[in-house]
């Protein structure tokens, strides 16, 4: 695929360009302390020097609660109303951690020979440009994974890498090709040297990451591991709020629910749920298999690093290091995989 | 856009109480097309819904023998089931399916079948059982152990002479027995115990609450059973039925999908989650 040149100017004037045709999601101040992806007026609100969002784009795409479907009865048969397909969007100036999160939850929505369309459809819709990651945070571990990088591309549609005052701009997929020919007054050709200059900045940037975890040796003690000791006394600190799922880019346990409107109208949602929440596995008639903290904590690291790895061949994380960083009482899912013997 | 959890609309043909708090639903699917192309195997689940309330889980009690309707027989005890207890002949409800495996009946060919049922359980097997029984000539010896807590308790008395007619040895129990009661009096793994079948080309298909099921293993283990011929099916939370919504996960297979049929080979190399 092809690579093109951006200038910080240019670059300006698409994401206005697109922010009045699209729906632009980019990094936001929501408040004084808190950036998250909102929807971008001009590229003026667009806060390009923070890393870690307080929450990812993955809400975006995959809806935090979404409408299934709508129902009336009528009489002798019920009418089901689906909602319209929403604008396209892009989402602009997110992570190579993020984007890689949608590559994985991509696969899971179109597994087990059924494709997910609520999520499939609203991902087609979806241009994702990420910006590569100069100085990686003290809880990055992007790099742990294969082909991680705090300048790769998987998932993303355009990565951006600064490269000497301007912007790489590596055209990875047929969307982003179509959206850069349609913006094509905004790019121009790169040449080797700024090619070279990438391959520079990911190994700078790389290399400001020190922790990186042997996961063949993690993969290696989580399958031995289930029945140890060690998991009776790790989860003690967790307070079972769920922060850990609710900011991770790969989680994608859901529930789905009813909201009825009255006798006759009402409709069906999917709302993100997480498996550290007792009810996750409760039953009907009150049987529960993880009924306490120990085993839904341990759950949630052996499916990352363990049971997604069996049926997909990669972790369920992508090293943003969210969880590390939201967690009340400083649980580190690096040091909780690595430890586990 | 490819909506996977647009279910099926379907209407209550009919409604039987089999017991105190477990009714016998057939749904009748609205659609002809649907209806012609719906078609399940003896094992598998669907996804009903009640609009209102929301959706729930359940097994097909009647087999692709007996495909006229689909069945469910459905014990009250969570917010879905209680709201489909309330309905009526003629209400409209939806389902979506069917999901997971299925009891692999090929391999059962020419032997001889142990059913062993109790409580509610009573539904995952009927539908085995009677595919089994209207493909009689496949298979030798069929036998089923049926148990509930009291007579009382007991479900599908209407259907009990037509299996015996085709040939299956009931026996059936109560774990308290009361008066006129003519059967077994015992839990369902004693009167396994008692009754002693034969290892010898057969399989067990079991289904019922986790307490029992335990204990059948225990005593078909002692009678020399290999895991490999005893089948059952696993009960987990599920919301998708599509293997997406994580919350079937058992190690790295997804109950939904993965099963719900396993054979005690397969769920001896699972954790003790289930």
């Amino acid at each position: 695929m092809a690579n093109k040149l951006i200038t910080q100017e240019n670059l300006k004037a698409l994401v206005n360009e697109l922010a009045a045709s699209y729906d632009v999601f980019a990094p936001k101040r929501e408040n004084k302390n808190t950036v998250s992806f909102g929807k971008l007026q001009s590229f003026e609100e667009y806060v390009s020097g923070v890393l870690l969002t307080n929450t990812t784009a993955k809400d975006k795409v995959y809806l935090q609660s979404e409408q299934l479907f709508q129902y009336e009865l009528k009489k002798d048969t019920v009418e089901f109303k689906e909602k319209a397909p929403g604008k396209e969007a892009v989402i602009f100036g997110g992570r190579p951690c993020d984007a890689r999160g949608f590559d994985v939850i991509d696969k899971l929505f179109n597994w087990s020979g059924y494709e997910d369309g609520p999520y499939t459809g609203g991902r087609k819709n979806t241009t994702i440009i990420t910006v590569s990651c100069e100085k990686p945070e003290t809880t990055c571990f992007c790099t742990s994974f294969a082909g991680g990088s705090p300048a790769d591309g998987k998932g993303s549609d355009i990565l951006l890498t600064p490269v000497s005052g301007k912007f790489l701009a590596e055209l990875l997929t047929e969307r982003g090709e179509k959206l850069a020919a349609k913006y094509s007054k905004y790019f121009s050709e790169a040449g080797d040297a700024e090619t070279a200059a990438k391959a520079e900045f990911a190994k700078a940037a790389e290399a400001k990451i020190t922790k990186k975890l042997d996961l063949a040796a993690v993969k290696k003690n989580l399958d031995a591991s289930f029945d140890s000791p060690y998991w009776d006394t790790v989860h003690l600190p967790c307070v079972k709020c769920g922060a850990c799922t609710y900011v991770c880019p790969t989680c994608y346990c859901f529930d789905i629910t009813e909201k009825k409107f009255g006798y006759l109208n009402g409709e069906r949602n999917r709302t993100w749920d997480s498996c550290m929440s007792e009810m996750f596995t409760k039953m009907a008639g009150g049987h529960n298999p993880r009924t306490d903290t120990k085993r839904r904590f341990r759950q949630r690291f052996m499916h990352k690093f363990r049971y997604h790895v069996d049926n997909f061949k990669e972790e369920l994380c992508t090293g943003c290091g969210r969880c590390i960083r939201r967690c009340p009482v400083g649980i580190d899912i690096r040091k909780v995989v690595e430890e586990a013997k | 856009m490819n909506n996977i959890y647009i279910p099926h609309k379907a209407r209550i043909a009919s409604i039987k109480q089999e017991t105190a708090d477990i009714k016998s639903f057939q749904f009748e699917l609205l659609d002809p097309e649907v209806r012609k192309n719906f078609k399940w195997k003896s094992g598998q689940f669907l996804i009903l819904s009640v609009f209102g309330v929301g959706e729930a889980t359940f097994t097909f009690a009647n087999p692709q023998t007996r495909a006229e309707y689909v069945e469910c027989s459905i014990k009250k005890t969570g917010l879905v089931t209680e709201a489909i207890h309330d309905l009526e002949v003629g209400d409209i409800v939806a389902l979506r399916g069917p999901y997971g495996n299925w009891f692999p009946f090929e391999k059962f060919k020419g032997q001889n079948l142990l059913f062993v049922g109790g409580g509610i359980g009573i539904a995952a097997i009927r539908s085995p059982i009677e595919y089994s029984l209207d493909t009689r000539a496949d298979f030798k010896d069929i036998t089923i152990l049926y148990g509930g807590r009291s007579p009382l308790d007991i479900c599908y008395f209407d259907k009990f002479d037509e299996w015996q007619g085709k040939k299956a040895n009931l026996v059936l129990t109560a774990d308290k027995g009361s008066e006129g009661w003519k059967h077994k009096v015992g839990f369902v793994p004693a009167v396994l115990k008692e009754m002693k079948p034969s290892r010898d080309n057969c399989t067990v298909i079991t289904c019922g609450p986790p307490i029992m099921i335990k204990f059948v293993l225990k005593e078909l283990t002692d009678l020399g059973f290999a895991p490999e011929q005893i089948v059952t099916t696993l009960e987990m939370k599920m919301k998708c039925g599509l293997g997406k919504c994580g919350r079937c996960n058992i190690q790295q297979l997804y109950v939904c999908k993965d099963g719900p049929v396993f054979d005690y080979a397969e769920i001896k190399k699972l954790p003790d989650e289930f």
